[in-house]
């Protein structure tokens, strides 16, 4: 059998250095142009149980206090897709490619409904998740790692992407201490044991090797998740104040 | 975008369930349809031409294509003769090209059937002309298949002894 690759297919940009927050990764959707839109997309990545979704509740906050539009968008979360994801999950029938391009549909219909309109209407656009988290969960999965990248060369390169870090063993005492293990986020699905614990480090181990290894790909900004909720929330504001000022000083004169 | 996503999400589930199991067990595969009607139908919508063909990288390239040719005209009358309304996707209605279904259709698969042509090219499709008659078409489609199947060695059964 062989695949129906596309022969000479020209090695893909995006993903190699000359990424521009604001543009396409790759060859994008080409009846949707984006250039110049006011808006900004700034995107929380880490993985379960980090605390991501508390610091953006914060941020949201923070921000709309000083008078920002800002629009939240989460991965699974489009109207279209989440029945079908949970469905699909629930029933077992999933392989590693139907779970690649199921999480790509959803990431497209929220891309094009929700994360490009908001753009264009100069909101900020917080994204609990991006393209990162599927690269990292496919990639642990064996995927390969090219045929992803140009999948999602449709995405939008966020203008800032923080990335929360923590070690496996700091991870584990979070997820424990708040609502427990779940299947999915131990990656039982990948039968490397019955034992849900060990299962669930060395899946988030691999995980977070994965996440790693984008950082200077993808310019993650890094920030320790060990660190109490204020001091990450402290970290995240500065940055997001240092992005903003320019851009706010510009469109005043 | 969505939509090209969704197609590619069905077809990998019954790549992965219907037509590899099969292809592995040495049975001939018959698809109604496959990744080339994606590469048209995506393509004529905005999708990006090289992206489509990325994403569909996975499929099992066919051992043998029949693209069954028709012109506009013809694809119109047929539909319009035995049903009552084209159906709105089909017809393209989603670009907003015209509000009459009729006319919709036709710009649509108008488009449709060009970037076909390239595919014919592009991909070797055996090209079959589909406005002739029925038993043409069947002869042509035998001979072409009778020829794949000789040359590629189809196995017959494995008879393995069923052992108690």
């Amino acid at each position: 059998m062989n695949p129906l690759a596309p022969e000479g297919a020209p090695p893909q940009h995006g993903a190699n250095g000359d990424i521009q927050g604001g543009r396409y990764y790759g060859r994008g959707i080409p009846y949707l142009p984006i250039h110049n839109y006011p808006g900004k997309l700034i995107a929380i990545e880490g993985t379960d149980g980090v605390g991501r979704s508390t610091q953006i509740q914060l941020l949201r906050e923070w921000l709309e206090i000083k008078g920002y539009g800002v629009v939240e968008t989460g991965w699974t979360r489009s109207p279209l897709m989440q029945p079908t994801i949970e469905l699909a999950k629930a029933s077992n029938t999933l392989n590693k490619l139907t779970f690649v391009l199921l999480y790509g549909t959803d990431f497209a219909d929220r891309l094009e409904k929700e994360i490009i309109p908001a753009l264009k209407a100069g909101f900020i656009v917080l994204s609990d998740r991006y393209i990162f988290t599927a690269l990292a969960r496919a990639g642990v999965r064996g995927v390969d790692r090219q045929w992803l990248r140009n999948l999602y060369g449709f995405a939008i390169a966020p203008h800032l992407v923080f990335y929360l870090n923590i070690d496996v063993k700091s991870l584990i005492g979070r997820v424990l201490a708040s609502r427990g293990m779940d299947f999915w986020e131990s990656g039982m699905d990948l039968k490397s044991g019955d034992d849900i614990y060990d299962s669930f480090r060395t899946y988030q181990g691999r995980l977070l090797k994965e996440y790693g290894s984008m950082a200077d790909e993808f310019h993650f900004r890094v920030v320790d998740a060990r660190r109490s909720v204020e001091k990450i929330q402290d970290e995240l504001r500065k940055q997001v104040d240092a992005f903003l000022e320019p851009s706010e000083r510009t469109s005043q004169t | 975008m969505t939509f090209s996503l969704l197609h590619a999400t069905d077809f990998a589930d019954r790549l992965l369930y219907k037509i590899i199991p099969p292809l592995k067990a040495g049975m001939i595969v018959l698809a109604d349809r496959y990744a080339f009607t994606a590469f048209a139908r995506d393509v004529t919508r905005g999708v990006d031409r090289q992206w489509v063909r990325e994403l569909y990288s996975f499929a099992v390239r066919p051992d043998l294509t029949l693209y069954f040719r028709v012109p506009i005209d013809v694809s119109v009358d047929r539909l319009l003769a035995r049903r009552i309304k084209l159906k709105f996707y089909e017809a393209g209605m989603d670009m907003g090209w015209s509000t009459n279904l009729v006319d919709s259709f036709r710009l649509f698969q108008g488009k449709v059937l060009e970037e076909y042509d390239q595919l014919v090219r592009e991909f070797n499709l055996e090209v079959i002309d589909a406005a002739g008659s029925i038993t043409e078409q069947q002869r042509l489609v035998r001979h072409l298949i009778a020829q794949q199947v000789k040359t590629s060695n189809v196995e017959t059964t494995d008879d393995e002894p069923v052992s108690a």
